[in-house]
């Protein structure tokens, strides 16, 4: 490198060129430079990764339920050491799980924090192996996830489950079944839409059916109403307007996400809560929508985000004051991650439990967790108290429900 | 006199505490009827049920939930390392029932006296509790204040947050940077000094130690201690050409960053950063006051170089509006002053999602600067750490090496090293030692004033 003091012009004035430097001298310099650091990085500092705690190895399993149709990816990761985490995420592409084990492997199991941007272009990957990273990380130090992030921030959780039928008086019937098992929250789907704009009956059928749920159902129970995405946002705004003063905890995905501006629109007009975001991936897709006041409690999908990525999700939430619910379409172990992800952070509100009617589903799913993570009391479910997820993976059982291997 | 004795968890209030596993948590007082908004008037109490209601600790919610470990006690230590200091380092000690002691940094410059007596009143809610529950005593401590923490409780918070993540380290048996989700790069976190080099032969020196300990960034200041709401020509072209001397001796392949300190106006600050925009700094830092984001904005929008600023600012709510509105690129929460690692790593998070770094600040004693580390080596929009030191140890580092045991923030080939084996924080304090430097009393930061009088800032 070129003696630095050989570079000093004895005068200097504003506006003077300050680099004395030439372009082949500073490719020259950056050049040393960076060796220079290449050396400090494996140099002699006395940290140096813990191949016990790095990642091994990585398997997959992606799953359907026999009737409900629902699909979802379980993934194992395994650590120089033999410990063993589980993650679970929305259905994964072999591609996709090829590109994250690709990146995975080698990396210390606690880093999974900063492994979050090397992932970005696989999200979905990312959300399975945070919760797996997770779960031996917890189990490294003989915690649950929840007071290995620093919580418990809640000693339970508040759920909702989707009322299933075709007309009031099966979700009526589906809403009793749900009450005896212990849930006092439920999502109500909108009536059927037979155009796509709708009038004043449609309306008006939408607010007969949340008034015969809550006269059939009782005190003390509340409704998400859940527009799936398919109302226009004409349909959202009049329905926002006619359930004002019903006091659902929130009206979710009320209409296409056709812009920002249209979302807005129903806040700005209405005061009726508003659920967003199930389909977001990036914490950045939250910002507009929050600072845009278009949404009251962000539902990030715990398949699409992982535990850490809602819970920097939620920090941003947090300084507008904007509650969390994270979306949990997936299998059992969404559920427990999600559990852990309620007591890990300050503005959680509810997490739905994909529960299903059907018996064959419920089999499947007590089958691939041996501890009952989705049992419900008085509308809340208790935290799972082992270390990591907390849960036991029956590995022979994802076999046996396996429609693609990974 | 019943509200004291409250605060303390005797009188009425004790009824509810008997039997219970936790004592000192936070309760709904009885007897006290001097605000109509408190949960215990009638309005509350006939619509919720029994007019005092147990915390979910006393009515045993948490019980299922929690570990066996509980707090003993929280004490302060004060110390003085020079007599005139302005700040005391003001550390926090948490004791538990299994004998592990967990250690966090308090100190406020120039407000040695108020920190302490901050950290006392938080006391009964930490005392008495499991500290592994760090995220929820945080959110108690801040949402509970009920006056939104600045700068003094959130260093209160912040010693007793870093007390509960050392502790959460040793009770899990892991160093807090990996509780927090890192390393980034398990070799270190990347640090600067602060250059201290005023003339060329200085700068010429440290160009040399630079190369010889591999450190890659330096911080420097304005040539003036003091500037006006507008200065004169010398002043401002001063301050250019100092930073251009720098920039020339240093050369281009060391990172350089440059501390306004809100010592000027948007105005003089604009015609600076204006000038110096060819010289690619790391950053420039604090232009004017952190408080009016609006004036910053106005400078921003004004130079390429990259703004940052928050030293000053408490916890992830108060960077909200900065990022917010694009003004900054690098946010500088202080671990001792914004809420702890808990406060930096939420503010970090929140600059993540837009895309703004974090250089954290660090200007206070050995025990909040390590804190900053754990969390800058888990967060992976960190760029740089600051240590309120000079390329030679100064008196400060000497003494911390002699209460901690190693040189506490000096760098290796550039960073700060990771301690992967230490679980906490990564180290012990001799208090033997402490009791050597014996609080000497709260000291003002120095006043500075214009030519004609003037306060100034500096």
């Amino acid at each position: 490198m070129k003696k630095s003091n050989t570079l000093i012009s004895p005068e200097l004035n504003v506006g003077d060129n300050v680099f004395a430097y030439s372009e082949t001298e500073i490719s020259e310099i950056v050049k040393q430079r960076r060796s220079r650091l290449k050396t400090a990085s494996t140099g002699t500092s006395q940290a140096k990764a813990v191949g016990d705690y790095d990642i091994k190895d990585v398997k997959g399993w992606t799953l359907r339920e026999p009737v409900s149709k629902r699909a979802y990816t379980v993934i194992k990761i395994q650590t120089g050491s033999g410990l063993i985490g589980f993650g679970e995420c929305a259905p994964l592409s072999p591609a996709e799980f090829e590109e994250a084990k690709r990146i995975i492997i080698g990396t210390p199991v606690t880093s999974f924090e900063v492994m979050a941007p090397k992932l970005m272009h696989v999200p979905t990957a990312r959300a399975a192996l945070n919760i797996a990273m997770l779960d031996v990380s917890g189990k490294i130090a003989n915690a649950p996830i929840f007071q290995y992030l620093g919580g418990p921030t809640r000693a339970k959780a508040r759920a909702f489950a989707p009322l299933t039928g075709n007309n009031d008086q099966e979700l009526i019937s589906s809403m009793h079944r749900l009450k005896a098992l212990g849930f006092l929250a439920f999502g109500v789907p909108v009536p059927d839409t037979l155009w796509r704009n709708q009038g004043q009956a449609f309306v008006l059928a939408t607010r007969k059916r949340l008034d015969a749920l809550r006269a059939a159902g009782g005190e003390g129970i509340d409704f998400v109403l859940n527009g799936d995405n398919s109302l226009t946002p004409g349909d959202a705004q009049m329905i926002c307007e006619a359930i004002e003063n019903f006091h659902v905890f929130f009206f979710d995905e009320p209409c296409i996400p056709v812009s920002i501006g249209a979302i807005k629109k129903l806040s700005d007009e209405n005061v009726t809560p508003i659920g967003l975001g199930k389909k977001i991936t990036e914490e950045r897709q939250i910002l507009d929508l929050i600072r845009d006041d278009a949404v009251d409690i962000i539902r990030p999908s715990i398949g699409l985000n992982g535990i850490s990525q809602i819970k920097r999700m939620a920090v941003v939430a947090e300084t507008y004051y904007i509650a969390v619910g994270p979306e949990n379409n997936g299998g059992p172990i969404g559920t427990a991650a999600c559990l852990h992800l309620a007591a890990s952070i300050p503005n959680f509100f509810i997490l739905n439990i994909p529960y299903s009617e059907a018996e064959e589903d419920r089999r499947m799913r007590s089958e691939i967790v041996m501890e009952p993570v989705e049992t419900i009391k008085e509308g809340y479910v208790a935290l799972l108290t082992n270390p990591g997820l907390g849960i036991n993976v029956n590995e022979k059982n994802l076999d046996k429900y396996m429609e693609v291997s990974l | 006199m019943k509200r004291r004795k409250f605060l303390y968890g005797i009188g009425s209030a004790s009824a509810l505490l008997a039997g219970s596993k936790l004592s000192g948590q936070n309760i709904i007082p009885e007897d006290l009827n001097d605000c109509g908004c408190y949960p215990n008037t009638p309005l509350f109490a006939e619509q919720t049920g029994p007019r005092v209601r147990p915390t979910p600790w006393q009515a045993g919610d948490f019980d299922y939930v929690l570990s066996k470990v509980r707090i003993t006690d929280l004490k302060t230590i004060p110390v003085s390392v020079t007599p005139t200091s302005d700040r005391p380092y003001v550390f926090v000690k948490l004791e538990t029932n299994v004998g592990v002691v967990g250690w966090g940094e308090a100190t406020l410059e120039g407000k040695a006296g108020s920190a302490q007596a901050a950290v006392h009143d938080l006391k009964d809610s930490i005392v008495g509790s499991d500290p592994l529950q760090v995220t929820h005593h945080w959110q108690s401590m801040w949402v509970h204040a009920f006056f939104r923490p600045g700068p003094i409780l959130g260093s209160a918070i912040a010693g007793i947050d870093h007390a509960l993540w050392d502790l959460r380290g040793k009770l899990l048996g892991l160093p807090v940077y990996k509780l927090l989700g890192g390393p980034t790069d398990p070799e270190g976190v990347r640090g600067y000094y602060h250059a201290r080099a005023g003339n060329r032969e200085q700068l010429i020196e440290l160009r040399e130690s630079a190369e010889k300990l591999g450190v890659t960034a330096f911080k420097t200041g304005l040539a003036s201690p003091t500037y006006e709401w507008i200065d004169t020509h010398a002043k401002i072209d001063q301050a250019i050409k100092q930073l251009q001397m720098t920039r020339e001796i240093l050369g281009p392949d060391i990172d350089i960053a440059c501390d306004f300190h809100a010592r000027t106006s948007p105005a003089v600050a604009s015609i600076i950063i204006k000038e110096i925009e060819p010289l690619n700094l790391l950053f420039v830092e604090e232009l004017c006051p952190p408080e009016n984001a609006k004036a910053m904005a106005k400078i921003a929008k004004r130079s390429t170089t990259p703004i940052a600023t928050g030293e000053r600012l408490i916890a992830h709510f108060g960077f909200r509006e900065l990022i917010e509105q694009g003004i900054v690129d690098i946010i500088q929460p202080d671990c001792a002053h914004t809420g702890g690692i808990t406060g930096v790593w939420a503010a970090g998070a929140l600059a993540a999602a837009s895309g703004v770094s974090v250089a954290p600040h660090n200007c206070t004693g050995p025990i909040g600067g390590l804190a900053a580390i754990h969390t800058d080596a888990a967060m992976p929009n960190f760029v740089v750490q600051e240590v309120c030191s000079g390329v030679e140890p100064g008196i400060n580092e000497k003494v911390w090496e002699e209460w901690l045991g190693f040189p506490a923030q000096r760098m290796v080939n550039g960073k700060y090293p990771l301690f992967p084996d230490k679980p906490g924080l990564g180290f012990d304090v001799d208090e033997n030692a402490l009791k050597k430097y014996p609080f000497a009393g709260t000291v003002p930061m120095g006043r500075v004033f214009a030519e004609d009088g003037s306060v100034c800032a500096w």
